[in-house]
């Protein structure tokens, strides 16, 4: 195999920085300066609903965009006036965008080709890769004689096979079906763990996106509002926005009473340490439904709570049986509409309009003093 | 679709399938009259022919007047669809992915000549070269050939650049292609049914134009309608409807052929 894999390089310096990148058409701002360092072998990923910006960052760094202002920088050197063709960058399109009136193995050489590699050097790495990516008995074939899972495969193939520093995809996978789209998915994991390869990855498919990415960018109205591993941004959202946007979420309104306490419905709860909400201010308590526990007054009343947890009391609405998960719609004592989803294991006695109690454990709730209503509005179901 | 065939009644079905060969019909029967004509033994045109014979086409392959102008013709046309089409090529990426002020007004302005009565631009054209001595030259004919003959092979190639996907260019750019590079080498090979068709229709509105070319010719350089038009004045021989069934002939191997690239470049 001639694609090197990374052994992991002494330098800390990222592969990729972008510093206060900006993009304007007209008067709209379509990224807004982002900065964002992207490290050698990461699989990052650029998660965000339609027309938040990520393909026009992605093509800012791929140069088929010109940033307004600001600086990209790969390997410490400035791409901004580097054109395409000579960044060195790999790049799958959505639509494959294959060259229709080539086979797949001159498709697979075409970048090879344009480097003017010698014949034999390129018929070997054309060779290489098409077994890398399981397309051998169709080198021969015309893109249209192939199916959609292929004709990605290939386009990969092609971008990977003159070694670029870097593979950006813009939403490689959503031309795909269901079962398609999750195969190519551990394909391209396991390809990026065995070739060591940096990958900036564009989705609006959270699971994809979770799936695939050691690092998620959540982008919203051109701007980066929330980076870290998928675990992290799911279990501590740093904003509202990044709770209700991954996963789904219950928002709660209480009143700040103490470095970390506050009061929900008339009721003193425990608040996680880490917030700077100011004292007497309202915030918003985060509680994801695998968090909520639901306990009958029976049940509440033979296991007692814990130093670690909260309880506010609630009726319930309606109760769902998903087979693995036990959904609940419950009402708090003041009105609020929460829902809770435990494991189907041991289900508790909750019928519509029982009365019970709902717990959750404090370093399972996030708070924050600032939120916009559309944030709350989109979940709650 | 609303006018599901199905969905009709047979009255209103068989009615549809008359009035379609109707006009059909209305459409074609000149043509095959022409045609028929041009294998009829009358030397008044009677129809139906009275004896069937290949006597005209003999008459119109000695004539050395016909053969030159026949020549004529598809030299300028055949000039007139190249260079059309190396100007349309440019012009359709200006006017398809050109980000400029103004960029529809320069899309209607190529598109002009398509709507302007043919006899104005004929005029106009016609004072032009009359000024600079060059009517009855090849370079007339071409010049204001082209320049009708333009808009068909803009919006042809126009049409198939933007059905192509640029996607398809930019993975090649970001292969390592220059930009230049990459259009030859895939936009090019990719939209070359729309350029093939559009330099098929400039012929094809070059061989049979006979407005502007009437005022071009001389009576040593002419196409092959102006002699048709210049006999026609003079005496109604049956040799015309040679020279008609000869330009449909190959007008209608034109149409094939830009039909078949079409259909090739929607697959
Ligand atoms: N050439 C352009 N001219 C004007 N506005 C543009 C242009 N290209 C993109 N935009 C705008 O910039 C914003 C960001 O677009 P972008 O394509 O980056 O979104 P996206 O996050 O990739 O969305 P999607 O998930 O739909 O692909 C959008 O509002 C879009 O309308
Ligand atoms: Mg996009």
């Amino acid at each position: 195999m001639s694609l090197q894999t990374n052994n992991g390089t002494s330098s800390h310096s990222p592969l990729v920085c972008l510093q206060s990148l900006n993009k304007e058409y007209g008067n709209f701002t379509a990224v807004d300066h982002i900065n964002l360092n992207i490290q050698k072998g990461e699989f990052l990923t650029f998660l965000g609903s339609s027309g938040s910006g990520k393909s026009t960052t992605l093509s800012m760094i791929a140069g088929f965009e010109t940033p307004t202002s600001g600086e990209i920088l790969l390997n410490e050197h400035s791409l901004i006036q580097i054109p395409s063709h000579k960044r060195g960058i790999g790049m799958v399109f959505q639509h494959y965008s294959l060259f229709p009136h080539m086979n797949v193995r001159d498709n697979i050489g075409f970048p090879l080709d344009i480097r003017k590699i010698p014949k034999a050097e390129r018929d070997k790495k054309v060779d290489d890769i098409l077994k890398l990516v399981q397309l051998e008995t169709f080198a021969d074939r015309r893109p249209s004689m192939l199916s959609g899972g292929q004709k990605q495969r290939v386009a990969i193939a092609r971008a990977l096979v003159y070694e670029p520093d870097i593979l950006l995809m813009d939403e490689p996978l959503g031309a795909l079906d269901k079962k398609l789209r999750e195969d190519l998915q551990d394909e391209l994991r396991l390809l990026h763990k065995r070739l060591g390869i940096t990958i900036i990855y564009v989705t609006h498919d959270q699971d994809e996106a979770m799936r695939l990415s050691e690092r998620i960018a959540i982008f919203k109205e051109g701007k980066i509002v929330g980076l870290g591993t998928g675990k992290d941004l799911y279990r501590k959202p740093p904003n509202a926005f990044v709770a209700s946007f991954l996963g789904s979420s219950n928002f709660l309104k209480v009143k700040v009473s103490g470095p970390n306490s506050a009061t929900f419905e008339g009721q003193t709860i425990q608040l996680d340490s880490e917030h700077d909400v100011p004292f007497n201010q309202q915030a918003l308590l985060m509680i994801r439904p695998e968090n909520l526990q639901v306990l009958s007054e029976d049940q509440a009343t033979q296991s007692p709570i814990q130093t670690d947890e909260n309880e506010a009391f609630g009726t319930v609405n309606e109760s769902v049986f998903l087979g693995e998960s036990l959904t609940c719609s419950i009402t708090t004592a003041d009105g609020s509409l929460v829902t809770s989803k435990s494991i189907a294991t041991d289900l508790p006695e909750i019928e519509p309009g029982a009365k019970v109690r709902l717990r959750w454990k404090v370093q399972h709730s996030s708070v924050y003093s600032k939120w916009e209503r559309s944030d709350i509005e989109k979940d709650a179901s | 679709m609303l006018l599901s065939q199905g969905s009709m009644g047979w009255k209103l079905k068989s009615s549809l399938y008359v009035i379609t060969g109707a006009i059909a019909a209305f459409l074609a029967l000149p043509i095959f009259f022409i045609v028929a004509l041009s294998f009829g033994s009358s030397r008044w045109l009677v129809f139906p022919p009275p004896k069937w014979t290949l006597k005209w086409y003999e008459k119109f392959f000695e004539n050395p007047q016909w053969i030159d102008s026949a020549m004529t013709s598809l030299q300028v046309a055949l000039l007139t669809s190249v260079i059309a089409t190396l100007i349309a090529l440019p012009a359709s990426f200006a006017l398809v992915r050109g980000k400029f002020k103004g960029r529809d007004y320069l899309y209607s302005l190529f598109t002009l000549p398509m709507i302007v009565p043919v006899v104005i631009i004929a005029v106009a054209v016609y004072g032009v070269f009359l000024n600079l001595g060059l009517t009855g030259t090849l370079f007339a004919f071409v010049v204001s050939h082209v320049i009708v003959a333009l808009p068909f092979a803009v919006i042809s190639i126009i049409n198939s650049l933007r059905l192509f996907d640029k996607s398809i260019e930019d993975a090649a750019v970001i292969c390592g292609a220059h930009r230049l590079q990459a259009i030859f080498k895939v936009t090019f090979p990719s939209i070359k049914p729309g350029i093939f068709a559009g330099a098929l229709f400039a012929f094809l509105v070059s061989w049979d134009e006979v407005v502007i070319s009437v005022m071009m010719a001389s009576p040593e350089l002419q196409t092959l309608p102006v002699k048709m038009w210049s006999t026609l004045r003079q005496d109604l021989t049956p040799v015309i409807a040679v020279a008609s069934t000869l330009l449909i002939f190959l007008s209608l191997i034109i149409m094939v052929m830009a039909g078949l690239a079409r259909r090739y470049s929607n697959r």
